[in-house]
């Protein structure tokens, strides 16, 4: 079996400027934040953004300038208010929105995760969503003559997700009692035609085969792994860490000013090599405060 | 007992629409008044329905019945995962209750609402281009559309009662009358609506809002001030029931006695 075990540089090559890209987590969890970085860092435009329930990630994504249509059901800062970058990009028409519900952005990674065409039900009727998104139309039952609202499959260019554990061949692990929410993750780690995993830690074959009801992915629906340890950070990753609202907040402080904008990526993303070094920069006291010193559950 | 809350005089209006056997679903808002209105309030009531004897099954997220006694410190991932309840699924699974017809109730609310209890927060402006670009439609399209009742919990000012809804991102009762029957859609639409001056429902025929009772120390006037659209009214405008020195004691004593549901703090 080949290594699929790469760097985060040569993971995030794989994207080509406006290609699809899915991203995995949910408000303020585990959201692949180790890449988003690494996307910034290699100045990658015009990105059509898929998300079922997104954060910091897409909003660091629309402010640094990666994105040129967005599509989710929600962006937003959690506890601390609107995502500034997404709405200035947003408001001033620099990228497109694309809306969905929560069922309807799950529909199309979960159609696109087990290969059907679309997922038709009674999703978004009588909203104005269906017509900011060209991925939902109307159909009508062969079976009652009903109509109904078609949610398109999505299968990305490449999909990005953040989990806990993997071996070198992409066969990808969650922990025991893995938040449920992780779902999501694994229908849009499956509908990616490229899919990216970052994880916590690479292990060894043993460590894979001795619980391999854990694995979410198996390596043939996986394109790499890469090892980023507090991958998520500043968001939670389970039971492993908690959010950094503290960072979050800088974040959020400076995402309503161009000038600090500027400044915070040319601190956290501009200003170091790769991931490690931003790990050194964050500090171990910061990490070790978010940990949760409780054991993975 | 003295000094009710608005808060507590909302929680326990809320609880008297509950009937026998609900299942409900609460978001798990963040964020001082969006965490009162989203989390706590709706908590609240459900808490003092099941005390009432109400076989309320609750759906927070993912979890199901979570032991709602010991709500976590934090809404973070290590604090939520440890949090005791019956059942914690999938996420596809919990919005396909929605879908399943399950839901009894749910709560809901918006930067807008409209005569019709239509919602909106997906932005503010009709233009090509929003003037104010809001967070997005998430689950409460899902609950517009699939929930039984949908209960909308909303801070009662001119700027969110609009005449229209720049965007309608979670459907009420569209342009009224038998619109929901005509298009199809499985749930029944929002039941009351519920502000920190007054409960409103909806007249049955034309399904336009319409002022059912004001809480202590509103006039009508004041609630008509703060709507932006003609408000209906019934028959009879009511004083909004206070909350019984039982109510109060469970609320206080056995609900919320930390304050943690009913009186974040509000930045």
């Amino acid at each position: 079996m080949n290594s699929k075990a790469t760097s985060l540089a040569d993971a995030v090559s794989l994207i080509e400027n406006g290609s699809t890209v899915a991203i995995g987590g949910h408000t303020l969890r585990r959201h692949p934040m180790a890449a988003v970085y690494e996307i910034i860092r290699q100045g990658k435009r015009d990105l059509h953004l898929i998300g079922w329930n997104s954060g910091p990630d897409f909003d660091l994504l629309v402010g640094a300038g990666c994105a040129r249509i967005v599509e989710t059901s929600f962006v937003g800062i959690s506890g601390f208010g609107l995502a500034r970058c997404y709405r200035r990009a947003a408001e001033s028409g620099e990228i497109e929105v694309r809306e969905h519900s929560e069922i309807s952005a799950l529909d199309m990674f979960r159609a696109g995760s087990i290969g059907l065409p679309f997922i038709a039900s009674s999703v978004l009727m009588g909203s104005d969503v269906p017509a900011t998104n060209p991925r939902i139309s109307t159909v009508t039952s062969p079976f009652d003559g009903r109509p109904y609202t078609a949610v398109q499959a999505v299968n990305p260019d490449v999909a990005i997700v953040h989990m806990h554990a993997a071996d070198r061949h992409g066969n990808v692990q969650l922990d025991d009692q893995h938040w449920p929410d992780n779902d999501a993750d694994a229908y849009i780690g499956w509908a990616g035609t490229k899919t990216i995993v970052t994880v916590e830690q690479l292990v060894s074959d043993e460590a894979v085969r001795a619980r391999p009801e854990h694995t979410i992915l198996p390596r043939d629906a996986v394109t790499c792994v890469v090892e980023a340890p507090y991958g998520a950070y500043p968001c939670a990753c389970d039971s492993r860490y908690t959010y950094d609202l503290r960072f979050i907040g800088d974040y959020y402080e400076a995402s309503g000013d161009q000038d600090r904008l500027r400044e915070f990526f040319d601190h956290w993303v501009h200003g170091v090599a790769d991931h490690t070094a931003f790990l050194e920069r964050v500090g171990l006291d910061r990490l070790l405060a978010v940990s949760t010193h409780r054991g993975v559950l | 007992m003295t000094d009710v809350t608005t808060e507590e005089v909302m929680a326990v209006a809320l609880s008297h629409q509950f009937g026998e056997k609900e299942h409900g679903f609460v978001g798990l808002g963040t964020g001082d008044r969006a965490f009162i209105y989203a989390v706590g309030i709706p908590t609240v009531a459900s808490q003092l329905a099941i005390e009432r004897g109400s076989d309320f099954s609750l759906q927070y997220g993912t979890l199901f019945d979570p032991d709602v006694a010991v709500i976590p410190e934090t809404l973070g991932d290590p604090d939520l995962l440890r949090w005791r309840c019956a059942a914690r699924v999938p996420v596809g699974r919990c919005l396909d209750v929605f879908r399943r017809g399950m839901m009894t109730c749910s709560f809901i609310s918006g930067a807008q609402i409209d005569r019709f209890g239509n919602l909106n927060s997906v932005r503010i402006g009709r233009g090509e281009l929003p003037d104010v670009r809001l967070t997005g439609p998430i689950a409460q399209a899902d609950h517009a559309v699939f929930a039984q009742r949908t209960f909308v919990i909303l801070p009662h000012e001119r700027r969110v009662f609009v005449e229209r809804v720049d965007f309608v991102s979670a459907p009420g009762y569209g342009e009224g009358r038998d619109w929901r029957e005509r298009l199809g859609l499985p749930g029944g639409g929002p039941a009351k609506v519920i502000t920190d001056k007054a409960v409103l429902g909806f007249d049955p025929e034309t399904k336009g809002m319409r002022l059912e009772s004001v809480h202590p120390g509103v006039t009508v006037e004041e609630v008509v001030d703060a709507t932006g659209f003609e408000l209906m009214m019934s028959a009879d405008v009511r004083a909004t029931e206070l909350p019984s020195d039982a109510e109060l004691t469970a609320i206080r004593e056995r609900v919320d006695p930390s304050g943690k549901l009913l009186k974040a703090p509000v930045r």
